[in-house]
């Protein structure tokens, strides 16, 4: 297996990054990691992974924040669980992955398709409290931009049977009942987040 | 003794239907005319037990002899007793499970098996233990650091006069100048104070007399009856002592050697003890750490091995950096992260609290205003990589046993090795002696503990936990091998308790080990001794010291009963009660070798009781069939094989000799260190003699076998056979 290594100059070990990285909800858990690879050898798509997550940990460390943030590898991660269930230092490698994707996402570093997914899927959620399918492909190349609805026509024949074997309903589901209660819940875990970020 | 035989054959386990057991009794009671032959199918049963005790009540039999299962299995179902000798005569194991039932060949199998037995006993007597005359109890313990001053108290409150001795005039060793230690209990994750102050405390509140800024001038005599010469500042006291634990540490490897890592270069390059040291007087201030683990550890120029314990030892130094300043950052340049056992828990606690794990090579350290840089290769992403801003930058430097730190002699003189060269015969090396200034041993195999591999004069681990070479002489802790704290606990405890069995067996006269309960050992008879000094170089225990004339002069109770002296003896003057030349001798002349014509070859098989015996029984045992021309004899150890025995088996026709002994070499599994490699150098003297005579050399051989190489031995046994049809019958058969 090729990896993929992008470090050519001697690189510095700055903790100011890892620091960041380490007060994420789950970022603690990075410390405990022992460079042992049982997650990289367990994971499913680490194939086609810029870093294993080993890697990803050590980038961390290493302080390189571009690297680390512009990797696809949490996009990759289908949160199958295989590596959380095998680390050996217990490391819940989803939970850190889904950290890792918030927080590229706040800082900007949101060009993966995948990104746009998470936040089209999440407004939608969010929005309704069920999933509209034509709602989620509607905001997904949406926030993509102009091009990509361009590219998005390509799949209309997909659209077409998916509509004709009922798959994708033209209009959008009723809102979940009690959606004010939801979106207060939501607001009330947000909330509890980002105090629990600041301490 | 006036022995009166019986004989029991068992018919149990299938022997009865396998053997003809009328034929067999007529060799018990014909040919040899013993007193009592019976038979019977369940001997280790109630009954059978019961039959042979009757016997001995009414009919007074003294010699026992069963002929039924391995004398591995049931040896406490027929024991009748120390005043009554048993032999244990094999049909099951090495012949009915291993050949096929109701066949001629393995019906003389089983005949020749108890004519052996029956000629062994004739050369058996009762063994009359050795007692020592002011005997003593007490324990010495060298070294007065963790591992001296645990095995001190546990030997002091386990009941045993204990004395102590230590080099420097504090109690406490590399340890107690420690500002914090390891954890040593669980959950192995916190820092713990120094226990040392109370370690020390607990020793003197349990009566062990301490011996401080003393060494130890000259120990003399053996377990038991050692004389400890301890010398304390300018007077020397005597000390008569049972047995000795060996704790005297080790030293940090010697930095001045690491200029590499810019030791000596660099004032902020420092030690894991210097650290230490700063920690403890409290001057220790420093933003930015880092840790170079393996400063000279497995590293082929510097120390070969890994030194254990500095993998957790900088994780410590590491952890009380961040407790004094939670704003350090630490740096730990490693290899590999070793830390053993329970301090797996310890490293994790050390990554939580955010000291930085490096897996690297240090390749330059360099300093500019005082603030050292560091480069590296970091191996966990193939890149190399540079940190500066160091104020401080420790190097775990290791350990080397204080055992290691001395003159290395040879101790074979340079004239007689000339002589030896000159003459035919090829002479045992002596292993090499590090001058250390430990124990000062009056032994003619050189004054201190003989070295197992880079100085640690450590044992077989495995099969000999804290055994050093020389019985009554305990290594602990880091002497012995390098470790960490906790393990150096263990290691004392352990070694105490050695020390304790060492007085206990030999106040009963009884070898400790490995033939713990053993009564028998080795006499001279000195008015045939021409004094060669064979047995005085080859014990591989240092037992036999030499008088100036060099006639030898036995340590029973330093003696570990392998009879290695027995086997080099040329004049054949050593033996055992119950275990010599002549018993041997005669039950290869027991053996009865049919003639040329029959075409039925045989080869004789030393095996070594304690691997080859066992392998042979459980190839028995899973039912591996060979071929039945060989005829078995059990051996202390092949150390024990005398020459003679092979030109007995030449002479009397045998086809082919057999030695089946232990791995020897660095990694030896013999329990007596180099039985089999004594054999196999005796071995190449035969084969010139065997040449001389016209019979081929390879119908002499030696092989090694492992317990667990029992699936091999029908594979070893038919090859051999093989080997010697190509040669032909052995021409001296008909001559007999």
């Amino acid at each position: 297996m090729e990896q993929k290594n992008t470090l050519t100059e001697p690189v510095k070990y700055d903790l100011s990054f890892a620091r960041e990285i380490y007060s994420l909800e789950n970022g603690y858990y990075i410390k405990q990691c022992m460079q042992c690879g049982m997650c990289a050898v367990a994971c499913s798509t680490r194939e086609i992974m810029d870093y294993s997550p080993r890697q990803l940990f050590n980038l961390i460390k290493l302080g390189k924040k571009e690297e680390v943030l512009s990797a696809n590898t949490f996009w990759y991660c289908t949160s199958c669980c295989t590596c959380k269930a095998r680390c050996p230092r217990g490391v819940p490698l989803v939970d850190v992955m889904h950290d890792l994707k918030k927080y590229a996402i706040e800082q900007g570093y949101d060009q993966y398709p995948q990104a746009a997914f998470y936040k089209a899927f999440w407004a939608e959620v969010a929005g309704r409290g069920k999933v509209f399918e034509g709602g989620v492909t509607a905001r997904y190349y949406l926030i993509r931009g102009l091009d990509e609805v361009k590219k998005a026509l390509a799949m209309k024949d997909v659209g077409m049977n998916m509509l004709k074997h009922k798959r994708l309903p033209l209009l959008p589901p009723k809102k979940v009942r009690g959606l004010g209660d939801l979106k207060k819940i939501i607001h009330k875990a947000q909330e509890l987040q980002r105090k629990e970020a600041r301490a | 003794m006036e022995k009166k035989i019986g004989v029991y054959i068992c018919t149990g386990c299938g022997i009865g239907d396998a053997l003809d057991i009328e034929a067999l009794s007529k060799v018990a009671a014909g040919e040899y005319k013993v007193d009592i032959c019976k038979t019977n199918n369940f001997l280790c049963g109630k009954e059978g037990v019961e039959l042979i005790k009757k016997d001995i009540e009414a009919e007074g039999v003294n010699t026992v002899v069963i002929a039924g299962c391995s004398s591995r299995v049931n040896y406490d179902v027929f024991n009748f007793g120390s005043d009554k000798i048993v032999e244990r005569v094999n049909l099951r194991e090495q012949v009915i499970w291993c050949h096929p039932a109701n066949d001629e060949d393995t019906q003389m199998l089983a005949e020749d098996n108890l004519r052996m037995g029956l000629a062994k006993q004739k050369n058996m007597n009762l063994p009359e233990p050795y007692l020592v005359e002011d005997m003593s109890k007490a324990i010495l313990v060298v070294g007065g650091g963790l591992t001296g001053l645990t095995a001190a108290l546990d030997a002091a409150r386990a009941g045993y006069k204990t004395v102590l001795v230590e080099k420097e005039a504090e109690l406490g060793g590399y340890a107690g100048k420690m500002y914090k230690q390891v954890p040593l209990k669980p959950p192995f994750t916190e820092l713990e104070e120094n226990c040392i102050p109370g370690l020390i405390k607990a020793v003197q509140d349990a009566g062990v007399k301490i011996y401080t800024s003393a060494t130890i001038e000259k120990t003399a005599g053996a377990p038991g009856m050692f004389n400890v010469t301890i010398k304390q500042n300018d007077s020397t006291v005597q000390e008569r002592v049972g047995a000795i634990v060996l704790a005297t540490g080790a030293k940090p490897y010697d930095p001045e050697k690491l200029a590499h890592l810019g030791y000596g270069k660099y004032e902020n390059v420092i030690t894991q003890a210097a650290l230490e040291e700063m920690a403890a007087a409290g001057k220790l201030e420093a933003g930015k750490v880092a840790f170079i683990q393996c400063a000279g550890s497995r590293d082929q120029e510097h120390l070969p091995y890994c030194s254990a314990a500095c993998c957790i030892e900088s994780m410590k130094q590491a952890l009380y950096i961040k407790e004094k300043n939670p704003e350090a950052s630490v740096y730990v340049y490693y290899k590999d992260i070793r830390a053993n056992g329970q301090y797996e828990h310890f490293y994790k606690k050390a990554q939580q609290e955010g000291i930085i794990f490096i897996k690297a090579d240090v390749t330059d350290i360099s300093e500019e205003d005082g603030k050292l840089t560091i480069e590296a290769d970091d191996h966990t992403m193939g890149t190399k990589s540079i940190a500066d801003e160091f104020d401080l930058v420790v190097l775990a430097n290791g350990m080397v046993p204080t055992a290691a730190l001395g003159e290395v002699v040879q101790l074979n003189e340079p004239a007689e090795e000339e002589a030896a060269a000159a003459s035919d015969e090829p002479k045992v090396e002596l292993p090499p002696v590090i001058k250390a200034n430990l124990l000062n041993l009056d032994y003619r195999q050189g004054p201190e503990l003989p070295p197992l591999k880079y100085g640690f004069p450590d044992s077989h681990y495995i099969c000999f936990p804290y055994e050093t070479r020389r019985t009554g002489i305990y290594a602990a802790g880091v002497v012995r091998a390098p470790m960490d704290m906790l393990s150096a606990v263990e290691d004392a405890t352990g070694a105490a308790l050695k020390a304790i069995q060492c007085v206990e067996a030999t106040a009963k006269g009884e070898a400790v080990h490995p033939r713990s309960g053993d009564l028998s050992y080795p006499e001279f008879n000195m008015t045939r001794c021409t004094q060669c000094k064979r047995c005085t170089e080859e014990c591989p225990f240092g037992a036999i010291n030499e008088d100036e004339k060099a006639n030898p002069l036995p340590n029973p109770t330093r003696c570990r009963r392998c009879g290695t002296c027995m086997g080099a003896c040329p004049e054949r003057i050593i033996s055992f009660k119950n275990y010599s030349v002549p018993m041997i001798g005669n039950m290869v002349k027991a053996i009865e070798v049919p003639e040329e014509l029959e075409e039925k070859p045989r080869i004789l098989v030393f095996a070594c009781e304690n691997d080859a015996i066992p392998a042979l029984d459980m190839a028995g045992i899973n039912r591996l069939q060979y071929n039945p021309w060989v005829r078995i004899i059990p051996v202390r150890c092949l150390g024990s094989l005398n020459l003679v025995w092979v030109n007995d088996a030449m002479a009397k026709g045998f086809d082919g000799v057999l030695l089946m002994g232990c791995k020897h070499g660095d990694d030896y599994q013999c329990h007596f260190i180099k039985g089999s490699e004594l054999a196999e150098y005796r071995l190449s003297k035969v084969s010139e003699t065997l040449d001389r005579l016209g019979l081929e050399s390879e119908r002499v051989r030696a092989i090694t076998v492992s317990i667990m190489d029992y699936d091999k031995i029908p594979e070893i046994l038919d090859k051999f056979a093989e080997d010697l049809e190509e040669l032909g019958p052995n021409p001296m058969k008909d001559f007999q």
